[in-house]
């Protein structure tokens, strides 16, 4: 008899299984989102109890959120190495597909950010490698799906397969790490009175009539140093970008991050607004804010992947026809 | 006697040591700092999946170097914080692992006071009770201990940036490189320390009343990058030892301070900003006119490491402290009062 443990990490729910020769000797799951790492021992543990000569360790290889899947995957292959056997690395969502009695169909669990982790099927097989899509992509390509809530990779199901196939090695993450390299060759420090000059012209350049002049500006550095913070940015010697933000009654504000055109999408308004949001943390700031005009718009994905929400309109704002956006981030 | 394999993964190092009892048998570092040069810090994400994909290795060279198997192995120990989440649950996960398939104990423990325990290794005599200076790249604090396992109190702590952020820091801004520790000790070894004065942060009298063994680098940090601005043609090195001088000397000065006031003449200095060079130059001096009992782990110990996680382990197992239960919950901002889980 050769007894399987059988482990996913990979959904909401952390599920394990002993399975010898196709029969399930235990099986038990739980759901919570947040605490693969607590509930894992504790379930094999309970496995243990009902038998515990384990001749084979397979572990779901997701796709799924990154810090979960890795607590299935680490504990499976050091308790492999603790015992000295094997261990197979299984697509989890193979492990979901297997008992979906369908010709054609796809699966899909929840890869957070409003995106779901998907693989379609047809006559048992997987049709396509993993990946990350919205929900409503999946939903255009007219085969029915079967989704994480309803549907889980099943233990069982991961036990069988690891038997008959190839070990899947490293874990399937998809998506990159959410890491941005420093734009290279630019410098970024506190922002001077001598940056002025140069700072209104570049405002000028970007938002014409709309600009703040030199005046604008001296007057925004006169307020108490304590609860303003701007930035600079150069490159080889020259200021390419600017910003900053503003601290009263709770709320941080951000008043500006303007790069110049030469310099856009190549990190550095990322890197100013790293820097804001940082320096706002450290205010204990509950909340950032920021407006930007409605069109003009194309600073937006990268507030919506820091966290900012839009929470209002403004009209008229930024001069007659002239719509703000309004987005706020929570820090509390 | 004990023989404890310890795993570190709080931060960037994937880290596995082995001990026996106090004596130090294996320490395999695998470090992702590479990987994070390019942005500046250490990615939380690109350090968790270096982690697991160094894990399996670094135990098995480090049960080689120490010329033993699993089988011989009597405790599991394990950073369970602080730190950060997603880097500790692959330590946590893959000790629990280990544990269960071994059937041996498991010990979730304090990355703070394991630096501190590492002093314990390869030492003839245990300096207890001792004061500690701890101080890394997350923390700098003082610490009183009584009993490192069960009973430590905190004397002071820094109220902004630690040590080693400022240090970071200020790196960073004369672009030096990353980790700021390494580069700046290296940049001030040809500078002047003296030539430039730059603040003692919560060293005035105001600031003692209540801030009497607390640190803060905000200052000085603002000090050294208006000095730069200011200064077009800075020579780097005088820069740089100047700096160095300004942190090292408040935090020497703290901790002797707490030596004198509690009477307890022995300073243990723990931590990766430990294996600063000037730091330990300065320490040595002024404990000796001070007459304190001056202990520093070497160098390649006070960076995070396995070996000061097994040796805290050890340590637990010798005062009797019971095994942590499976399921143990990694905690990134557990506090040096939680030494063991």
């Amino acid at each position: 008899m050769s007894i399987i443990l059988a482990i996913d990490t990979s959904t909401s729910r952390t599920s394990v299984a002993l399975v010898a020769d196709g029969k399930v000797l235990f099986t038990k799951f739980h759901d919570d989102a947040l605490a693969h790492g607590e509930v894992l021992p504790k379930l094999v543990k309970e496995a243990l109890a009902v038998n515990k000569d384990i001749d084979l360790v397979a572990v779901g290889m997701g796709p799924g959120p990154f810090t979960g899947l890795r607590v299935g995957i680490a504990f499976a292959q050091s308790f492999a190495l603790g015992l000295n056997i094997n261990w197979v690395g299984v697509c989890s969502l193979d492990a979901m597909a297997a008992s979906i009695d369908e010709t054609e169909f796809i699966v899909s669990t929840d890869a957070r950010r409003k995106e779901r982790f998907w693989a379609s099927y047809k006559d048992g097989k997987r049709v396509s490698d993993p990946a990350v899509s919205k929900a409503s992509e999946l939903e255009k390509l007219g085969v029915p799906i079967f989704n994480e809530g309803d549907y889980f990779p099943d233990p069982a199901s991961l036990a069988s397969l690891a038997v008959n196939i190839k070990s899947v090695e490293q874990p399937i993450y998809i998506r990159k790490p959410d890491a941005y390299p420093l734009p290279a060759g630019v410098k970024f420090r506190a922002m001077t009175a001598l940056d002025l000059v140069l700072a209104a012209a570049i405002e000028k350049e970007v938002y014409g009539k709309a600009a703040w002049s030199s005046a604008q500006f001296k007057e925004e550095f006169a307020k108490a140093p304590k609860d303003a913070y701007y930035l600079a940015a150069e490159a080889q010697g020259e200021l390419i970008a600017y910003a900053g933000i503003f601290y009263v009654a709770d709320v941080a504000d951000i008043h500006t991050i303007t790069v110049v055109e030469k310099y856009r999408r190549k990190g550095v308004g990322r890197e100013l607004l790293k820097r804001l949001i940082d320096w706002a943390r450290v205010k204990k700031a509950d909340a950032i804010m920021l407006e930007m005009r409605l069109g003009n718009d194309a600073a937006r994905p990268l507030y919506e992947q820091n966290g900012f929400v839009e929470v209002s309109k403004r009209e008229n704002y930024y001069g007659p026809g002239l719509t703000a956006v309004v987005m706020r981030k929570e820090l509390k | 006697m004990a023989l404890v394999l310890g795993i570190e993964t709080s931060c960037d190092e994937t880290a596995v040591g082995i001990v026996n009892d106090r004596k130090l048998l294996a320490n395999v570092i695998s470090s992702s700092v590479e990987q994070h040069v390019r942005f500046g810090g250490v990615v939380p994400e690109v350090a968790s999946r270096a982690h697991l994909e160094a894990m399996q290795q670094v135990i098995k060279q480090a049960l080689n170097d120490a010329s033993v198997t699993l089988k011989d192995i009597d405790a599991i120990a394990v950073t369970a914080g602080p730190g950060l989440i997603g880097a500790l649950l692959v330590g946590v996960s893959s000790a629990s692992g280990l544990a269960l398939a071994l059937d041996k104990p498991l010990y979730g423990v304090n990355h703070l006071s394991a630096h501190i325990a590492v002093d314990r290794l390869d030492n003839d005599a245990i300096m207890q009770p001792s004061i500690a200076l701890l101080v890394s790249g997350g923390h700098s604090s003082i610490l009183q201990v009584n009993n490192l396992a069960t009973d430590v109190i905190v004397k002071g702590t820094t109220i902004d940036d630690a040590a080693g952020e400022a240090f970071d820091k200020i790196a960073r801004i004369m672009g030096l490189g990353f980790p700021g520790g390494p580069v700046i000790d290296k940049a001030a070894s040809s500078g002047n320390k003296d030539a430039i004065l730059f603040p003692r942060g919560l060293t005035q009298s105001a600031d003692l009343e209540a801030h009497r063994y607390d640190f803060s680098f905000s200052g000085l940090k603002t000090a050294v990058s208006r000095y730069l601005q200011q200064t077009p043609n800075y020579l780097k090195a005088d820069v740089a030892a100047s700096f160095q001088e300004a942190v090292v000397d408040v935090l020497i000065s703290k901790s002797i301070a707490v030596c004198k006031d509690s009477g307890i003449d022995n300073l243990v200095i723990a931590g990766g900003v430990a294996a600063n060079s000037r730091l330990r130059e300065l320490a040595k001096q002024r404990c000796e006119v001070a007459k304190i009992a001056l202990r520093i782990p070497p160098a390649g110990l006070c960076t995070d490491n396995g070996a000061m996680v097994a040796a805290l382990g050890s340590l637990a197992i010798n005062e009797g402290v019971k095994p942590s239960q499976a399921g143990i919950s990694a905690d990134s901002a557990a506090s040096i009062a939680q030494v063991i889980w």
